[in-house]
């Protein structure tokens, strides 16, 4: 278009581009996620699945592949620390992740009952997820100090017998849920306090109009209405725990015994600690496989729930 | 080896009696070179090697950029620098169980490849030769090996102990297990006091504190890795009676959680006073004596790791190398070196030794400082020196280690008996060995 | 029909205060023990060790974590800073316009079914195997040791959960106002700008703050791409765990320190997201 000095042409250039940004823009909006996310993302996945059949050594300061997945297969099927590890990952997530979204939302919804101090409540809320993840571990780990730990001492002066908080096999796995559900019920009521913001007042007039108690409009109309963010939030936090490695690495190490093995620390100690590159990614694979399976069992059980209302 | 060491030690005794102020020999020109880029840890002997290498840039106006990385993501960073184009990083610090990665990858120049004249001072300790490697049998040590590395701080553990409690109950200070345990006896209080602390926690910790006692008793985890036999002994009756005495002292003399105890909950329960003898990594010295860290100041003494009655004297190292990586141009490599050669050299580790470091030559220790109180324990560092080795010298090392780590604990915490547990790991290990290919084969099993 | 906030849910009395009491107790929870990292920040190591509750406060680790030579802690922060908020605006951007398109314009199942179930499977990658190729890849492309590095890894890891998120937060929005607004000539984009964003605020700010706070405690991937001049705060805090024992007081002190400009950016940065929007809100 050529260049019009006259305002009014000048409008018209502008409403021009306008124009076709509105008629393009169910692409440009979308284009840039998948083109970021391709880039960034399929050569990395891609070297994982090559890795996960393969074997992978280095001669000579370069590395080399030679196809091996039998190798890599033998090693999980006979890895001794894999079956503790899933039953524990297993355990850990379940529990975890259900307390977690009990606890989050339960909050949300209390929150914002509040008539003042929403947004302070809500910051104070977020700090567990702020701190460092290292000191998390770390601070944790003193708090469960079995001689000078703050429960202890607390246990002691009641009159009680301290706990061997992360020195017993039974008692250990509880003690990292603990700090993971500390940890991420933050995130769960983050998601749920912004849902429960955006739901309706009058719906909830017109109920309490006509005569439904609190628990009624809460289980049959707040509820359902967070669905939406209660599966982003049950999705997200599911995965992540799968992936929980700051705390039990901290903690305890995977200790005692292997009440605390968590795959993803079992991950960390064969594919970095002891470069087994192809059998590392095999296990990835394999983790990936269990949280699939995970969704898809939380999924059903979840849409069971909901159609039994 | 022993001999060697003798000789060196004897020299710098002899050395020093007849030139009192050898110390302030003149500094090491090494020559104008680029500026450097040093991947190392914070750590507690950090603050020393800080001191060094302004001393180092001041004396001889080559720069040096130190990269303080934490210690969990030292492997990393070391790996990443090495499989690149070009290393970010001109020396590597590279911890004693990651060295054969990288020796065996081809992935460091071999330091008298850069300059054919470099060598290690005579004086300089040798850490078990961790900084040799001999491609051809695949071992660590210096017959028919490469100098790959030169160690800027090596440690090994000691046995500490309350000089305060010993002389109240009219103890001294033990030479074998037994009287360790003899001494519990009188010290051991539980909640008030514990006898003996020393690490018991899953993984490395556990696996390195009882190697003491393995190597106490004799005993070893494969037969002769030097020379291929990769035969798995760590199911002998030596090392069951070794894990045997390792859990009677944790029972007699340790707290209820004897087996979640890593380093730092040892040097807590020491430092607080809460535990009266223990067994703890030489590093940690800095914190006895710090008024900040520690309520026991003054009150500890180092003497070197017992013996069990009918064994011999332990010492397992844990040193840092510093290996130079290959892909760099030829000036940068040979700045590395002249820093590792003003490094090495008298007056550069007595500074390192002021500054709070461990030094690395055997005539620093045996120099005045050691009549100094804060280096009250030379004497049992330099000691252990003598008769130190390092242990898991092979390429599967790191998964040797996590298996003995888990079964070594089992056993601790009771989860099954010594023997159970001893077997259970040399299956696994030979499993390791076999899959990769190395001459193994297994003992009988142990009584369960 | 009102939509929004101010939801003083009118519950009885009773039921108020066992509420109120539950949350008082769920907050003290959620806040004891950062409050109690706070007070060992100011306790000399051995204080902490022995978990003294009379102790002399001190300053030293403060002075230790923020002045000393080995911490470049205000730098640290900085580097934090500008990752946190560059990656948080971004993956904002990015990801709210590919939820909103993928919720809005029918995009064919396979297209939409591929790219949501990708993002889920990258989700599910543990991030450690993915460190080495990218530090590959940005070593090749220069990009080494620069925060641009930290804030397109940031973007990308932190894209599934805010499209997910967003996509929840439009799913919401009751179809029949977009469906009037485009009657009355509403143009799509303003469709987006005017209607849909302002209503789902409260899921931006979540999906923000989220977004910060992952980046800002971010570490494998800081600590991969940077070196001591980039380097992030959980790099930085991750020095106090060292080889042989935790620096406790350090690391409350670190850990003190980083949370209280994350929470300052994020309190900024939420006031300007909501006046953004009422200022182009059509209520």
């Amino acid at each position: 278009m050529a260049s019009i000095p006259h305002p009014a042409g000048r409008v018209a250039a502008r409403a021009g581009l306008v124009d076709r940004l509105d008629r393009t823009f169910r692409w440009w909006s979308f284009a840039p996620a998948v083109v970021l996310l391709f880039v960034l993302t399929i050569f990395p996945i891609v070297n994982l699945l090559r890795m996960a059949v393969s074997n992978v050594q280095f001669v000579d300061g370069r590395a080399v592949w030679s196809f091996a997945p039998g190798r890599n297969l033998q090693a999980m099927l006979g890895d001794p620390v894999l079956g503790a590890a899933v039953v524990n990952t297993a355990v850990f997530v379940v529990v975890a992740v259900a307390l977690e979204m009990a606890i989050g939302i339960g909050l949300a919804l209390l929150v914002a009952r509040l008539d003042r101090g929403k947004g302070l409540v809500r910051t104070a809320m977020i700090l567990p997820i702020l701190v460092p993840p290292v000191a998390i571990g770390s601070m944790w780990k003193l708090m469960y100090n079995y001689d000078f730990g703050v429960f202890n001492q607390a246990l002691t002066a009641l009159g009680a017998m301290p706990v061997n908080w992360l020195g017993s096999t039974s008692v250990a796995l509880t003690s990292v849920i603990l700090v993971d559900v500390w940890h991420w019920v933050p995130f769960v009521f983050l998601i749920l306090f912004a849902a429960v913001e955006g739901v309706p007042q009058d719906v909830i007039e017109a109920a309490r109009i006509d005569g439904a108690t609190s628990g009624q409009v809460t289980r049959r109309i707040i509820l359902p209405l967070l669905a939406p963010a209660i599966g982003v939030a049950l999705l997200f936090r599911g995965i992540f725990a799968f992936k929980a490695f700051d705390e039990v690495f901290l903690l305890t190490g995977g200790g005692p015994g292997t009440s605390t093995e968590l795959v993803s620390l079992h991950l960390y100690k064969v594919f970095f600690e002891q470069n087994q590159l192809g059998y590392g990614a095999m296990l990835s694979l394999a983790i990936i496989a269990m949280i699939v399976a995970f969704l898809l069992v939380a999924r059903r059980a979840g849409t069971a729930l909901a159609t039994t209302r | 080896m022993n001999i060697q060491r003798a000789i060196a030690v004897l020299t710098a005794v002899v050395a020093t009696a007849i030139t009192p102020f050898a110390a302030n020999a003149q500094a090491v020109d090494v020559g104008k070179h680029p500026p450097i880029t040093i991947l190392i840890n914070s750590s507690p002997w950090y603050g020393g090697f800080e001191k060094v290498v302004q001393l180092y840039e001041q004396q001889t106006g080559n720069r040096v950029k130190l990269d303080t990385t934490p210690f969990g993501g030292m492997l990393e960073k070391a790996r990443n620098a090495v499989r690149g184009q070009r290393s970010p990083y001109d020396l590597l610090n590279l911890d004693t169980q990651w060295t054969i990665e990288f020796y065996e990858g081809g992935f460091v120049t071999p330091l008298k490849d850069i300059d054919p004249s470099f060598d290690l001072p005579k004086e300089v300790l040798a850490y078990g030769e961790s900084g040799y490697w001999n491609a051809d049998k695949r071992w660590r040590t210096s017959k028919g090996g490469k100098l790959m590395a030169f160690p800027p701080n090596g440690n090994v553990a000691f046995f500490v102990y309350r000089d305060d409690l010993y002389r109240t109950a009219g103890l001294k200070p033990p030479q074998t297990w037994e009287e360790v345990i003899a001494n519990c006896s009188k010290l051991h209080q539980p909640p008030n006091t514990y006898g003996m602390v020393m690490r018991g926690e899953r993984g490395n910790a556990i696996r390195y504190d009882w190697m003491y006692f393995m190597q106490g008793k004799n005993a070893t985890v494969v037969r002769d890795a030097e020379n291929g036999d990769y035969t798995v002994t760590i199911n002998s009756p030596q090392a069951k009676a070794a894990l045997d005495l390792f859990i009677d002292v944790a029972k007699k003399c340790g707290p209820p959680n004897a087996g979640a105890l890593g380093q730092g909950d040892v040097i807590q329960l020491l430092s607080t006073g809460k535990a009266a003898q223990g067994m703890v990594i030489s590093a940690a010295w800095a914190n006895f004596d710090d008024a900040n860290k520690s309520a026991v100041v003054g009150r500890i003494q180092a003497v070197p790791v017992p013996r069990p009655a009918d064994g011999k004297p332990p010492a397992v190292l844990g040193n840092w190398n510093m290996v130079v990586p290959r892909n760099l141009p030829d000036e940068q490599k040979k700045a590395a070196l002249a820093f590792a050669r003003w490094f090495l050299s008298a007056p550069a580790q007595r500074a390192y030794a002021e500054g709070g470091s461990i030094p690395v030559r055997s005539d620093t220790f045996a120099s005045d400082l050691a009549k100094q109180p804060k280096y009250r324990w030379f004497d049992a560092y330099l000691k252990m020196q003598s008769y130190a080795s390092q242990e898991l010298g092979y390429a599967e090392g790191a998964q040797v280690e996590q298996v003995l780590g888990l079964r070594l604990n089992q056993a601790l915490i009771g989860e099954m008996s010594s023997g159970r547990a001893l077997n259970a790991a040399a299956k696994d290990i030979e499993e390791i060995f076999r899959k990769n290919g190395r001459r193994t084969g297994a003992l009988p099993p142990l009584p369960e | 029909m009102t939509h929004g906030t101010s939801t003083a849910l009118p519950f009885a009395g009773r039921e108020r205060a066992i509420g109120l009491a539950l949350l008082v107790l769920a907050v003290a929870v959620v806040v004891g023990p950062f409050v109690w990292i706070a007070l060992q920040s100011f306790k000399r190591q051995i204080d902490i060790l022995t978990g003294a509750w009379v102790f002399t406060p001190t300053l030293a680790n403060y002075v230790d974590v923020l002045f000393s030579r080995r911490s470049d802690f205000a730098g640290n922060v900085t580097n934090s800073a500008i990752v946190a908020m560059a990656s948080t605006v971004l993956v904002l951007v990015i990801g709210t316009l590919a939820a909103y398109s993928l919720h809005r314009f029918r995009w064919s199942r396979a297209i939409s079914a591929a790219f949501l179930g990708w993002t889920l499977v990258f989700h599910m990658v543990p991030l450690l195997t993915l460190v080495g190729p990218w530090y590959v890849a940005f070593r090749e492309l220069g990009l080494y040791d620069t925060l641009w590095a930290l804030v397109i890894t940031h973007v990308t890891i932190n894209l599934p959960m805010t499209v997910w998120l967003m996509m929840a937060f439009f799913r919401e929005i009751p179809h029949e106002i977009e469906e009037a607004a485009l009657v009355d000539g509403c143009r799509p984009l303003q469709a987006f700008w005017r209607i849909a964003l302002p209503l789902a605020a409260p899921g931006l700010i979540a999906a923000g703050i989220l977004a910060f706070i992952f980046s800002w405690n971010e570490f494998s991937v800081a600590l991969t791409l940077t070196s001591r001049e980039t380097a992030t705060v959980p790099v930085a805090v991750a020095r106090f765990a060292q080889q042989y024992e935790v620096q406790h007081s350090q690391m409350a002190a670190a850990s003190v320190v980083s949370t209280l400009p994350a929470l300052l950016l994020m309190a900024l940065g939420q006031r300007f997201v909501v006046r953004g929007l009422t200022l182009g809100a059509v209520k």
